[in-house]
């Protein structure tokens, strides 16, 4: 899950940035309006958190745009301005949810992860597939009840999969939903994670369509 | 008409100017008057004595002859008042000659008061007569004969003053109850025009009113001249004032918006830690953060009051927060219905109402189960225009000692309960500020009934 935190303040921004990345998501940071507008409109973030008093470009206009561009990732708008004027204007702007400062890093971490799954059609707090559980608040899976140790990048592989179960995900669309920005992206290492993935869950879970990518089914008998 | 007013000041002044002026007037015409009527006698007399003097000489002795009819009646009277006298002087025999009125009495003579004769030779003087009348008196030397036979004769006329004196005194009574009506007549003008003249600081002082009372803005309106300066003045100080409360309310939200992030980063920061500082910097950032969301708002009301001639739709606000609550409770199916007519308008902010509704709505999304309901109606109770809108909700309510006591203002309580949360003391410090009521009961869709009564911009 790749996930954009666009705020002004240095400090709140790397709290944001440290919560997030925890939370099992690769994070990009922008600390202005125009850099903010930049990323959310060239890279496919599964979540934006976006401050409206920005430097060069309020966020109030930055979600605008990239709305006007049918740009339809879920925005989290971050504000001091907590006035229900602001929030009738920010929702109407386009945003998911909003937030007043100053917030609970858990109350903003846990409207990510409802947007997150609402945005993948999962109307639940948990996902499931077969023997396999993800417990979006808790950011924990367990295999038929038994929790399993993954690695962050594991956990993120296997957390996109299962957001987007029963559907075939392609390597690129991995990469890009995976990696932060300036991450070295080779194709390559969702492969070795695959691998380790089979190896902790039961390994026809996660089927290869070839040429395309993968497909994670709840039991291996389906092809 | 209190002492320190303009009026008393303008009707002191015509009451002092008709004191001093009114009685120098009655002096002066009484004067006049009693000049001309005195003069009046005075040339009767004259006539008199002449006619005596000429009859009396005009007889070719070498004494006075008694003269013919004078033409005067009263002579003829007794003690009428009106006498004549030709009297010998220096002691030398001589006839004395006098009106029948005079008899046997006599009268004293100018000469004989040492009374200067006047350019005409006649002597004027005012004596008391025989019955003690004033009498008014004329006197002529006449010399007849010749050489150690010449005599001087005085020839002299009086007439009565009391005639004068009658008509001086009716006319001095006419004239006072002319001047005392002129008087009465002045300040009863001066106060039809004290009135008058300050009819336009009265209105100015009416829409005064009118703009305290929230029905206008500025001063409208055509005035006088005198007081086009004054309009103006107070138009533009209630704009600056309006510029202020603006500047003000601006700077409150950079305030809070320099102050949440601080304290947003201290929070978080703070709850990564385990450390007893780290606890207690938790506890007093929470408090910091109730504290500048209550300040804020108290701070953002006090600049309110004084705005004036706002109105804002019901309906459009509670439409617009319907739409924005139904995004943000999406994933909760909530039927939620807006029952107001168009055309309600509460007499305040919009800012104010959206923040009263929001809160209210907002809490109902939270604990309804599936059905939040907003109702509008005008009040027709009371004296003044109020609105009444109620937000209801099918979730589990308060219980009966909850709704019995009062909403606690700009305090946090349990947010685990529907309607303690600092959601409604926010709603309840606003409809206090706006001058309304704010009630909870019972809704008959089985949850939390919230009223609020607003005044009302009548239609």
């Amino acid at each position: 899950m790749r996930a954009l935190v666009v705020e002004d303040d240095k400090d709140l921004n790397r709290q944001l940035v440290r919560a997030l990345t925890d939370a099992g998501f690769a994070v990009d940071s922008a600390s202005d309006g125009e850099e903010g507008f930049f990323l959310g409109e060239t890279e496919p973030y599964d979540i934006v958190v976006l401050d409206i008093g920005l430097p060069k470009l309020d966020g109030l206009s930055v979600l605008e745009q990239w709305r006007r561009q049918e740009r339809k990732m879920p925005v989290i708008l971050l504000t001091a301005r907590d006035r229900w004027s602001d929030k009738v204007a920010g929702m109407d702007s386009g945003a998911d949810d909003y937030l007043a400062k100053p917030f609970h890093m858990e109350e903003l971490l846990a409207r990510i992860r409802a947007q997150v799954r609402r945005a993948s059609g999962h109307a639940k707090a948990e996902i499931e597939c077969g023997p396999l559980r993800l417990d979006t608040k808790t950011a924990r899976v367990t295999l038929d009840g038994q929790p399993i140790k993954l690695t962050s990048h594991e956990y993120r592989l296997l957390a996109y999969l299962l957001h987007h179960n029963g559907r075939v995900v392609s390597r690129t669309e991995l990469v890009e939903h995976l990696y932060e920005q300036d991450f070295d992206r080779d194709s390559n290492t969702i492969e070795v994670f695959i691998g380790r993935l089979r190896k902790k869950i039961p390994p026809d879970m996660i089927v290869t369509i070839r040429g395309l990518g993968y497909r994670l089914v709840p039991d291996g008998d389906a092809s | 008409m209190r002492l320190n007013s303009l009026a008393f000041r303008l009707f002191a002044t015509t009451a002092a100017w008709a004191a001093i002026v009114l009685p120098i007037a009655g002096l002066l015409i009484y004067g006049l008057y009693r000049s001309d009527i005195v003069g009046q006698h005075d040339r009767r007399l004259l006539l008199l004595l002449t006619v005596l003097h000429s009859d009396s000489i005009d007889n070719g002795t070498d004494v006075p002859g008694a003269p013919n009819d004078i033409g005067e009646p009263l002579f003829n009277v007794s003690q009428s008042g009106w006498y004549w006298q030709i009297q010998p002087l220096e002691k030398r025999p001589g006839r004395r000659l006098v009106s029948e009125s005079l008899a046997d009495d006599v009268y004293p003579l100018p000469s004989s008061l040492n009374v200067a004769p006047g350019d005409d030779e006649r002597r004027w003087a005012n004596v008391v007569g025989p019955a003690g009348q004033q009498l008014r008196v004329v006197e002529i030397m006449h010399v007849f004969g010749q050489g150690a036979e010449a005599q001087r004769y005085s020839i002299s006329v009086a007439g009565t003053m009391a005639e004068v004196d009658r008509s001086l005194s009716s006319f001095s009574t006419r004239l006072l109850q002319a001047l005392t009506l002129a008087g009465l007549g002045l300040l009863l003008v001066t106060l039809f025009q004290v009135r008058f003249g300050l009819q336009p600081l009265r209105q100015i002082e009416r829409r005064l009113a009118d703009i305290r009372a929230g029905d206008a803005q500025r001063l409208d309106g055509a005035v006088p001249v005198e007081i086009t300066p004054l309009q103006n003045e107070l138009n533009a100080l209630l704009k600056s004032n309006q510029d202020v409360v603006e500047r003000a309310r601006t700077q409150v939200g950079n305030l809070a918006h320099a102050l949440k992030t601080p304290i947003a980063i201290l929070m978080n920061e703070a709850r990564e830690d385990k450390t007893q500082l780290a606890a207690k910097v938790v506890e007093q950032t929470s408090l910091m953060r109730d504290q500048v969301t209550h300040y804020l708002n108290r701070a953002r009301m006090a600049a309110n009051v004084g705005i004036v001639g706002t109105a804002t739709d019901v309906l459009k606000v509670g439409d617009a927060l319907a739409r924005t609550l139904q995004r943000i409770y999406r994933d909760k199916p909530i039927e939620m219905t807006v029952d107001c007519p168009e055309n309600l308008r509460f007499r305040g902010e919009r800012q104010d109402l959206e923040e009263m509704l929001g809160n209210l709505m907002d809490n109902a999304c939270k604990w309804c189960i599936g059905h939040v309901r907003l109702t509008a109606r005008p009040l027709s109770d009371g004296k003044q225009p109020m609105l009444e809108i109620a937000v209801e909700d099918d979730g589990p309510g308060l219980t009966p000692e909850q709704l019995a006591a009062p909403v606690q203002r700009g305090r946090r309580l349990d947010e685990t309960k529907p309607g303690s949360g600092l959601g409604h003391s926010i709603v309840a410090d606003l409809v206090h500020a706006s001058g309304g009521r704010f009630e909870r009961m019972r809704s008959d869709l089985g949850g939390l009934k919230a009223r609020i009564v607003l005044p009302m911009v009548a239609a």
